[in-house]
């Protein structure tokens, strides 16, 4: 080639290593990156907008569906939402087990993060242990709600069914058994020399540029701002449980993976916590106009059955305003912007998708690195396109 | 005109007006069951009742008059719970049969129950066998659903002047009976009107929810009335007619061929193509052969008896243009003024 001509090479959007349909379209001078520019929207379904034409639980179903890998918490955050404009607060019960969930499904997310993203730098080995233990965490998901991926287990007002005992056997047995299988990760990876090598001072973002591309979660965390909204804005009891929040000092590739490892000890911490100290009672709010009565009183009590029909055939109705509701996802931030119209659908909904963001700073951080430290940049910042493109 | 205040609202209305009517004009809402807009007041349901100042006892709004001064209160605690007792003793009699009932989902009494949340019926009562007095082909009454509205017995009376049913009974075993059969004309008034599913129509049992359906807004077809009506339509078939209260210059009322004739429309014995008569029977031919067959008699015919020796009696459901060139047709092309329509006969 030339000298001073520049190759522009297409990654994605069906590259192995795009984790989904994400395409950059990269300039080369040689093998260094001089310009990236990432194309989203191939994942595109319109979720926000289908969401204006479903009622408030159908809504939840399309929730599952952005960030697929930590489904949960898309429930979480959504559920929270429509709770604060309908101004009901769930039991602590069900406060409880949406904390289990949640941080299950960032561990699951976790899980495939640390696998894929070993499997995209060369070492292949932890791509099986990472869905091996996903698969029990899948498992005990499956118990309480039937799906594995997608489980839509929480409802506006609380949940679908309460937990079975095998779910909590389930979560005890998960809580005993994965710290050895986390400390196989670290023996693979955290002193690996070729792993180092290939991660360290790769993809440095500064604390203050980490602020500025409005980065969130893990990756905001790497850089070294001790920024989570468990314990920002403590939600759903949060504040009930003891937990750190780990940071790294200098933001580069290799922190934010010591982040995320660390971050499944606390989840595993936040889970042993709140099983533990389950508390009694119901799991959804005693409320007429949100909650569905159960089947045993429907078939004998007609104001019962009215309720289940309406509730079912058109759900709750809004009150008129506006809502932002965010949680801790496992990739940052994500935020429910809702808008009330007084109707059983949301007037519109924004999704403020952390990976969105994420994605957003890959211009600035790819130039300067080598082509193949992009595929390990890439994975770092662990993007979702079903949550970028929503 | 007349001052009173509502929920401390000053309103200012014509003498006669009811409390019901004024706080409507004044944007404040009292729920109702038996109200309709077309009917004098009934006041049987109890749904609108309010205090007003200096009465210990409290008042339907809709059939009481506005007076000079007074101060009505339109919603309290001790009306929340009347208004409650008299949905939960409404509820007392009600058969489980939202799930196989056409009015599900517009349902005045589920809107109602779901409104003031109720979640439980303290109240039980032995329940009369009831049969099914009052159904013609058309028109089919579920005692047990029926909430005593006398929307349906009003309405027949009011609107239509008929007066073909009434209520029997007293009290907790009344229902609507028919008093006269003959006087029916299964205009379907009654089900229009019925709040409940007490009253359905037979013919688009079970076919389709109504947030699942269409309404498409149209105009009636069968004569030169222009009735409004909103045609009901799932997967492209139509599968009922409703009307919108107080909609169009027939005010959401509608005869019996406007609201059960619409089966024609998706029938099965609707032509789909020109059928041509050869040695006695019918044969399906293609538009060029019949149209090409149908020119050439008329031409012969013109030509051996004379244009006078051929009519055309045009529809009442072509558009206006379309009768207007078919007369044109008849006076321009073939030359006669024999020309006549169906709704003349």
């Amino acid at each position: 080639m030339a000298e001073g001509k520049l190759m522009t090479l297409n990654m994605g959007p069906h590259h192995p290593s795009t984790h989904g349909v994400l395409r950059i379209v990269l300039e080369l001078d040689g093998e260094i990156i001089v310009k990236a520019t990432p194309h989203v929207g191939q994942l595109h379904r319109g979720i926000e907008k289908i969401a204006e034409n479903m009622n408030y639980q159908q809504v939840i179903t399309l929730t599952d569906r952005l960030d697929y890998t930590a489904a949960s918490l898309n429930n979480f955050g959504y559920c929270m939402a429509v709770e604060k404009l309908l101004g009901i607060e769930v039991p602590k019960r069900a406060q409880y087990i949406r904390v289990i969930m949640g941080e299950l499904s960032r561990l699951a997310a976790h899980q495939i993060w640390v696998g894929t993203h070993a499997l995209d730098i060369g070492a292949m080995t932890l791509v099986f242990y990472g869905f091996r233990d996903r698969e029990m965490i899948y498992d005990i998901i499956e118990e309480a709600s039937g799906y594995r991926l997608t489980p839509t287990f929480l409802r506006v007002g609380g949940l679908a069914n309460d937990i079975t005992p095998d779910f909590i056997k389930g979560v005890r047995e998960f809580v005993k058994w994965f710290p050895t299988a986390l400390a196989g990760y670290h023996t693979l990876l955290t002193d690996n020399i070729i792993w180092r090598k290939r991660t360290m001072d790769i993809g440095t973002v500064s604390a203050e540029d980490a602020v500025n591309f409005g980065f969130t979660g893990p990756s905001l965390r790497g850089s070294g701002v001790p920024y989570d909204i468990r314990k920002a804005k403590p939600h759903s009891s949060y504040e009930d449980f003891d937990f750190q929040v780990p940071v790294g000092d200098k933001g580069d590739v290799y922190d934010r993976y010591l982040v995320r490892m660390e971050e499944m000890t606390q989840s595993l911490k936040i889970i042993d916590q709140a099983i533990e100290n389950l508390p009694e009672g119901p799991v959804n709010v005693d409320n007429p106009w949100v909650t569905n009565p159960s089947l045993d009183v429907v078939m004998d009590d007609i104001s019962a059955l009215i309720r289940r029909f309406k509730i079912q055939s058109e759900g709750p109705h809004d009150p008129v305003g506006e809502v932002y509701q965010s949680v801790e996802g496992s990739k940052g931030e994500l935020g429910f912007y809702i808008v009330g119209d007084g109707n059983e659908n949301p007037y519109r909904m924004k999704i403020r998708s952390p990976a969105f963001i994420l994605i957003s700073a890959l211009s600035k951080i790819l130039p300067g690195h080598m082509f193949s430290d992009a595929i390990a940049i890439v994975g770092s910042i662990d993007i979702v396109l079903g949550e970028v493109d929503r | 005109m007349v001052t009173l205040t509502i929920d401390g609202k000053e309103v200012k209305v014509p003498q006669g007006t009811t409390i019901l009517a004024a706080a409507r004009t004044a944007g404040i809402r009292i729920p109702t069951l038996c109200y309709h807009g077309r009917l004098d007041p009934i006041g049987s349901c109890r749904m609108c009742v309010v205090e007003i100042e200096g009465i210990a006892h409290p008042m339907a709004a809709c059939t009481t008059p506005v007076e000079e001064g007074i101060a009505v209160i339109s919603n309290s605690d001790r009306i929340q719970r009347i208004r409650e007792d008299s949905l939960k003793l409404i509820l007392v009699n009600h058969p489980l049969d939202c799930p196989i009932c056409d009015k599900g989902g517009e349902c005045l009494l589920q809107d109602l129950v779901y409104e003031f949340g109720i979640d439980k019926v303290e109240y039980q009562a032995p329940k009369p066998a009831r049969e099914s007095l009052y159904a013609t082909p058309l028109i089919r009454y579920w005692p047990d659903r029926c909430v005593m509205c006398l929307r349906c017995v009003t309405a027949c009376r009011e609107i239509k002047g008929i007066g073909a049913i009434e209520i029997k009974g007293e009290g907790y075993g009344s229902q609507v009976v028919v008093i006269d059969a003959e006087k029916c004309q299964s205009c379907g008034e009654c089900l229009s009107v019925c709040p409940t599913g007490a009253l359905t129509e037979n013919l688009s049992r079970f076919k389709g929810r109504p947030w699942l359906v269409e309404r498409v807004p149209t105009t009636c077809t069968y004569c030169g009335c222009g009735c409004q009506l909103e045609l009901n339509v799932q997967n492209n078939r139509v599968i009922g007619v409703t009307t919108q209260e107080g909609k169009g210059v027939n005010l959401g009322s509608l005869c019996v061929k406007g609201r059960f004739g619409y089966e024609f429309i998706g029938s099965d014995e609707r032509l789909t193509t020109p059928l041509i008569k050869k040695d006695g029977e019918f044969k399906e031919a293609s538009w060029e052969e019949a149209l090409t067959l149908v020119a050439e008699r008329f031409g012969a015919i013109k030509e051996e008896f004379g244009p006078d020796a051929i009519g055309g009696l045009s529809s009442a459901r072509c558009t206006n243009e379309e009768n207007y060139l078919f007369q044109k047709f008849m006076r321009g092309v073939i030359g006669t003024n024999n020309v006549d329509h169906c709704a003349r006969l």
